[in-house]
Parts: C-alpha cells; structure tokens; sequence
C-alpha cells in the first residue's frame, strides 16, 4: 500500500514534506526537464522525482553545478519545454550570470528557479535574504508558506512562466521545504517538451547593445504586467479587518494566524499575506493598507518586504506607522516563531507579553555537533595531512589547510582541528593559491571533495597550474555527494533514474589540466598516505593527491558491515589515544572510564585499533587489530 | 490533552541516525489517515548524522506553524538521555516524558572539553521534571520484536498508548506505506509489544 506521491490521482490527501509537494507541483505542471544541484535545504525536490517518477520519462538529474543547471533549463525552455533548476541559496549566486541574461532572452516554455533560503541558519554558510536577487535580476519571485502551497504554486509558477515569456524564481525557506504538512493533490498535466527553437538574435544574442537595451524595456514592460497575472492565481491574499494590519509572507504566515489566535486578538487584525514577492504588488497592497492605523510586517531575515510596503505606500501618500525590522520590533537574524511574533503583535496592541520561559538545562549538557561518521575516510585523509606535514619537519601551525564545502569541514572540530578556512565552493584551492601569491613562503595544502571539486574546483586548479604556485591539493574522493544525502557525481556511470553516463575520471580532469604530480591512494592505508603528503608537500609544483575511499555511510549501506571491534577492558587503560585521534563517534568513555565501542554505530574501519597503544581494541572474530 | 488550540505538540529529541526523523514522518501519515491536520519541522541532511537532531510534530484540526516554543510541548519523546537533557525545557508543565534509557555519550565529553553526564545522572535529573516521565528500555523492547534500531517505534509505542492520539490502524497503514517489506513488520511488531508493555507498567 505504499503510497507514490507523484502518481496518486487528483484530491488525495497526503502527509508530504514541502520538497516532495513541490515535486509533485513540479509532475502536475508538465515539468520535462528537471535538474539542479544539491544543497540542503533543495535537494529532496529532485530526489523525489528521482525515486518516484523514474518511469515517468521525465529528465530528473543533477547538473555539475547551479549555473550549468539553470543554462540547461534556459536551453530546455527556450525550445518550448517546461524546465526546472533547484539550488539552495548559495546556488543562486553560482548561477546568477546566467539568469541575468535570461531575463532579457526570456523563454518560451515554463522555468521555475527554486531558491531554498536558509533562516536560522541550519546549514548554510551565509543567511543570505535571496529576495534581493529578484530585484536585481528582474525576474519574478514568488513564495509559498505551507507544502499545499509549495505544490499549488509551483504549477501557478509555470502558467505565469508561460504567460509573461520569463523564468519565475519560487522562493522557500528550510521551515517550507522541511516541514512535513497535509497536501491535496491536483491533476496531472501532460509533459511539455521541446516544441521548437527559431533563429532570433535580438532575444538570445546579447553581444548586440541595441538589441540589450531594447530587450531591457520589453522586460519593463513584461514587469508591469505580473501583478495584474500574478492576481489571477490569488497569490495575494488578506484576511480580517481591523486597524492593525500585519503584513507576512511564506512561513511567517503560519506564525502570525498563530500569533493572534493565542493572543485572541483575530477579530480586531487585518492580515495581509503577500506571495508575490517581486514585482511587489502595488495596488494590493496599497489597498489593503489604506485603512490601517498601524502596520506590522513579518518577514525573516532582511526588512525586503518592509522596504517594498514603505516605497508603496509613500509613493501612494498613505501616511501610516510601519513597525517591522528597522524599528526593532523584530530580529534581523535567525528565524523567527510564534513566540517572537506574539511579542511583536504584543507590543503594537499595547499588550503585554508573557515573559519566555527558559530553563538553564542546556548550559550543563555536552554539546553534540555533527561529528565526521564512523569509518568515514575524510577522517584518515585529515590525519594523514597532518601527520604528514610533521613528517615533512613543518609544524602544524606554519601548514594552512584550505578546507571547502563539504562533510569534511566538520575536520575543523577537535580533535582533527585541520581545516583552517571553509568559504565556497571550490575556494580552498583559490584561496591557498592567493596566500601564495601573497608572499607566504611555507606549503599550503587545499582540501576538496569530489563533487566540490567538480563544481568549482576545475578552474582553481588550472590557475595553480597555469600560474606556477606551489600547492598540495588533496581531493577527498568518497565518490558521492555525501552532505546533501548521497547524490550522484559526475564520476558515476550511471544516474539515479537509471540512465547510463561516461563517468568522468578526476585524474584525466587533474592531467588534463597539467599539474606536475597526481597520486591515488586509499586513504584506509593512512600511513601510505602519510608519506605521500610528505612528500608532495616539500616537491615543487602543483601536486594532487586524490585520496579515494568511498562515502563509509554508502558502503556500508551497499556492502554491509564486514567487521567488528570490542575493547578488552583489562587492556584499556584510559590513555584515551584512540578518542584523541579519532574522534570517532562510535567510541564513548563508560562510567569506569574505559572506552567501549558502540557496536550498532561502529562501521570496521579499525582506525581506533591502529592507534591504541596496548593493543587493547581488537577484532572481534579475528586476530589482533 | 492538548494545550493550545486543539494542537498537541510532540517534540522529538535524538541522535541523527536514531531514527527520530522516520518517527516523526510516521507519526505525520498517519495524524492525515486519521483525518487530522499536521505539521512537522525537521531538521535534514546527512551532515546531521551523530550530531543533536530534533523533530517537531503538531498534530491537531488547524495547524498552522511547523515549530512551538520551550515549555510548549504536551510530550517530549527522548530517544537518548543525553538529547532528552539538552531539550527537556521544551516541555511544558504536567506534560509527559517519554524517554528511552539508552545513552550514547558524545564525543565533547569523551575528549574531556565538556562535563559528562553518567545514565544514572542523566535519569535522576529528567525524574525530577514538572511532569510525567516514563522510562522505557527501547533498546531491549526493539530487540525482542527483531531489531534493536527499531527503538523509535517502541517510543511510538508508549506515546499512543498514553495519549490514544492515533487509531493503531492508522500507525500501522503509515508504518507499512514508509516501510515496506520486512522492516515495516518489525517496526510494527516493536510498537505493538511497546503498547502492551505500556500497558502492564502504568
């Protein structure tokens, strides 16, 4: 009775994550070419059709980045096909040149461009507000605050799409894309695919300035159509009367209802909840608001749409109190809940707000963050490095390790301690050549994973080569991009729907570019490695280690655990090597201060054992370790 | 039972891996098989394996907001004492704990940059709470219905026979459609004997 949320039939009633409901919006629009890149908190939207829709002859696969993702949807929809890109917000600014221009060349088929934004933030760089890119890009942006939303309006997307002739960015947040809601489904719609692509230069050819300047004014002209279109599919919407009105948009929404019902003020706030974002909707909103004595606008993170309801109702002549961010009313970072809107609403209805109870519980508990997994092979890349560096006669702390995106930053945490940046995608061989460049006369070693470095990493790396900076670069290949929930890579010879690719091998790409040594290890033989990184780190040049075991989480899912470690508590004797090297989140102290292992986590890699000095971690079933 | 507005609040505390996000989905599918509304807020991503993973679950007519505050939730299920400590203040008062016995120290006070908290000091701390606190031996009760990762659905267990939130036809149509096949079988076999063990202990 499994259910397949992108196969049951129009009114069913299902429980689904924001992504999924935005993948089946996605289904139920017709969508034939879906791509992206990973990037919590986007990537279950293609995952979805991945795992559901594999034999719905629809394109689902993951591009190398976010820019070649968005130019394949650009290339799909300007034949006439319905195309999608995900991203998460950093994504956005991977592939903003190419989406600048595409406002211009415009399109023919529905794209949708998902930015998933990341307030709080839970696990993203930056809290970047991508509300701003709709400004600057002049595309369209609109936002859903609940899963029936994300997929009601992820179809809304494409007609407007269609409509106006230009991509339209949907915009979420992590509490919209994870929250988890009940979705009414609607009909399936027939695949939109290429229909057909004529030669005009003044729309895809942006070498001519005329042609620019004049396309330029056709997408003023199509901006100014998008509220009129954008009030069909009652993207807009406001409830209640009063002389309070708040103003909110996608989760906040939620908060707001929420707010004012255990507040019991319902009755006497008018709210008004804005899903088109950009253009921002003048006339609604200048008339929703004419009445108000007071306004309140909820937003996380930048005041964008405090700004946008201040430029309208100036230039309308409202003269009316607006309280949002830049009245401080409400925080500029972090997310926001109820509890910090009933404050705000509080506040401006001159009531007072119950006090938030905070109990000191948490100061007293050990922290857990996420730790790099048992067995996980970053682990014995990062020891290897920095074994390696003392084996060269360096010390730690005169070896920069460019850290970059990927499961291996948490290599920043004690023990390891070993990355010293982690900045964007494939910036740690950049940055390291920079610091080189700079004058730096010590070695400096760049870390980067496979999918990373597929990503951004190529174009760094011939810049080492091309500039002859002397570089260690150490690619940790686990052969999958691990982070975001183990999705494909270019090096895979086949995709998650199935189709059979060439897999592109990281050391044709790393010859191919130049450098003057590549080596391949196993970084499971870590003293192997250890004296590759000794060695490479004192040689001239730019030379690549790729250091190739797969993600210890997908092995052992696909071969199974082969062996098994238990610690002889004669034996033990509390030095705690094995935690001081490892860090492993299998290994514990227990209450008489000897380390145990914990059997269901522990995935046989047998690092703990290599590193105990009495021998006392051993195999179970086997010799000593 | 519930406290605010017909909504019940569930906040589930675990170690990423436990098994708290797959709770969490059940106990969404199947708040929609009986008819209720639902919202969930997750927190997602492989990089949160072994770290502190947190689920909130509201279940009710209308449910706006994915997440409550501290002192808010009607039930706390702790899947590992040591997360249960960390997110204890989520309960509200009178509320019901729901916590496996089950430790896994993590690795801050293993290195010795953080105080460790022992089971016995973790247990006497979350007994001394402003509420109702089951103790319940996940890990053996999983064990006998045939996994001991089936841990989760033990909890669920104990929850539903307390709270009586949720038809059992219900939990078992969204343990089946999430797991199919033999997992699914032992996952509602462990949240069945879980029920019967709730029954006989209180």
């Amino acid at each position: 009775m499994s259910l397949n949320p992108l196969k049951e039939p129009e009114g069913v009633r299902l429980a689904l994550m924001g992504n999924e409901a935005i993948a089946r919006g996605v289904v139920e629009a017709g969508v034939y070419v879906a791509t992206g890149y990973p990037g919590t908190p986007s990537s279950e939207v293609l995952m979805t059709i991945q795992e559901f829709g594999a034999d719905l002859d629809i394109y689902a696969e993951w591009a190398v980045n976010e820019r070649v993702a968005f130019e394949i949807a650009l290339g799909s929809a300007i034949g006439g096909a319905r195309a999608l890109a995900t991203m998460k917000a950093p994504g956005v600014n991977v592939a903003s040149d190419p989406i600048l221009s595409a406002a211009y060349s415009g399109i023919d088929g529905g794209l949708m461009i998902l930015v998933a934004d990341d307030p709080g933030p839970h696990t993203t760089q930056t809290e970047q507000d991508s509300r701003w890119f709709a400004r600057l890009s002049k595309l369209p942006m609109i936002t859903p605050s609940n899963p029936q939303e994300a997929k009601d309006f992820t179809v809304i997307a494409y007609d407007m799409s269609e409509e106006l002739g230009l991509p339209v960015i949907m915009r979420t947040t992590t509490r919209v894309n994870h929250t988890v809601g009940d979705v009414v489904l609607g009909g399936l719609r027939e695949l939109r695919r290429f229909k057909g692509f004529a030669r005009d230069p003044p729309r895809f050819v942006r070498a001519g300035m005329k042609w620019n300047l004049e396309r330029h004014r056709w997408l003023n002209r199509q901006l100014a159509r998008v509220e009129g279109i954008a009030g069909k599919y009652g993207l807009n919407s406001s409830e209640g009367e009063g002389s309070l009105c708040i103003v909110c948009e996608g989760v906040t929404y939620n908060y707001v209802i929420e707010s004012l019902e255990r507040l019991g003020a319902r009755k006497g706030v008018k709210v008004v909840k804005v899903g088109l974002l950009h253009p921002i909707p003048r006339e609604f909103i200048a008339s929703e608001l004419s009445g108000c004595a007071k306004v309140l606008v909820v937003e996380e993170l930048d005041p964008y749409l405090e700004e946008s309801v201040k430029k309208v109702l100036y230039d309308e002549g409202i003269n009316v109190k607006i309280y949002g961010k830049d009245e401080g009313v409400l925080p500029l970072e972090g997310e926001l809940n109820t509890g910090l809107v009933i404050r705000a609403v509080s506040t401006l209805l001159g009531l007072k707000a119950s006090p938030i109870i905070r109990r000191e519980d948490e100061d007293r508990v050990p922290p857990r963050p996420p730790p790099l997994c048992p067995s996980c092979p970053h682990r014995n890349s990062y020891l290897a490095i920095l074994f390696g560096i003392s084996r060269a006669g360096f010390r730690r702390a005169e070896v920069p390790i460019f850290g970059d995106i990927g499961c291996y930053a948490l290599s920043v945490n004690p023990p390891l301690n070993a990355i010293w940046t982690e900045h964007s995608m494939g910036a740690s061989i950049s940055m390291a050549v920079g610091l080189k460049l700079s004058g730096y006369d010590k070695p400096v070693v760049a870390t980067i994973g496979d999918s990373t470095f597929f990503h951004s990493g190529i174009q760094p790396l011939i810049e080492a080569v091309h500039k002859r900076v002397d570089i260690l670069v150490v690619i940790l290949d686990n052969s999958v991009v691990a982070m975001t929930g183990h999705q494909s890579t270019p090096g895979w010879n086949k995709t998650e729907t199935g189709r059979l690719t060439k897999p592109v091998r990281i050391e044709d790409v790393v010859r191919g570019a130049g450098v003057d040594n590549v080596v391949v290890i196993d970084p499971y033989d870590v003293d192997a490695m250890i004296k590759e990184v000794a060695r490479l780190i004192k040689t001239p040049g730019v030379n690549v280690i790729i250091a190739r075991h797969p993600c210890a989480l997908l092995e052992a899912r696909i071969k199974g655990v082969s062996r098994r470690f238990t610690v002889i508590g004669d034996k033990c004797t509390s030095c705690m090597a094995c935690v001081r090297v490892t860090g492993c989140p299998a290994l514990y102290v227990s209450d008489d201060g000897k380390v145990r292992i914990m059997a269901e986590d522990c995935l046989g890699c047998g690092l703990c054992a290599k590193y105990c000095p009495y021998e006392a971690i051993v195999e179970v079933g086997g010799g000593l370790g | 039972m519930a406290n605010i507005q017909g909504v019940t609040n569930i906040l589930i505390a675990s170690v990423g891996g436990q098994g708290g996000l797959t709770l969490s989905r059940v106990l969404a599918i199947a708040a929609i098989l009986d008819g209720y509304s639902v919202r969930t807020g997750e927190s997602l991503g492989m990089a949160q394996r072994f770290g502190s993973v947190v689920s909130y679950v509201r279940v009710g007519r209308t449910v706006y907001a994915p997440t409550f505050s501290e002192g808010e939730a009607d039930y706390v299920i702790g899947m590992e004492l040591i997360e249960t400590l960390r997110n204890i203040r989520y309960l509200r008062e009178g509320g019901t704990l729901i916590v496996n016995d089950e430790i896994k120290p993590p690795i801050s006070s293993s290195l010795g940059l953080a105080k460790a908290v022992s089971k016995d000091e973790a247990i006497k701390a979350l007994s001394n709470i402003p509420g109702n606190v089951v103790i319940v031996p996940a890990k053996r009760l999983a064990g006998a219905a045939g996994n001991v990762r089936a841990s989760n659905m033990v909890l669920l267990g104990v929850l539903n026979s307390l709270s009586k939130l949720l038809t059992d036809t219900s939990i078992e149509r969204a343990i089946k459609s999430l797991l199919p096949g033999r997992k699914g079988e032992t996952s509602l076999k462990a949240y069945l004997i879980a029920k019967e063990w709730a029954l006989k202990g209180t």
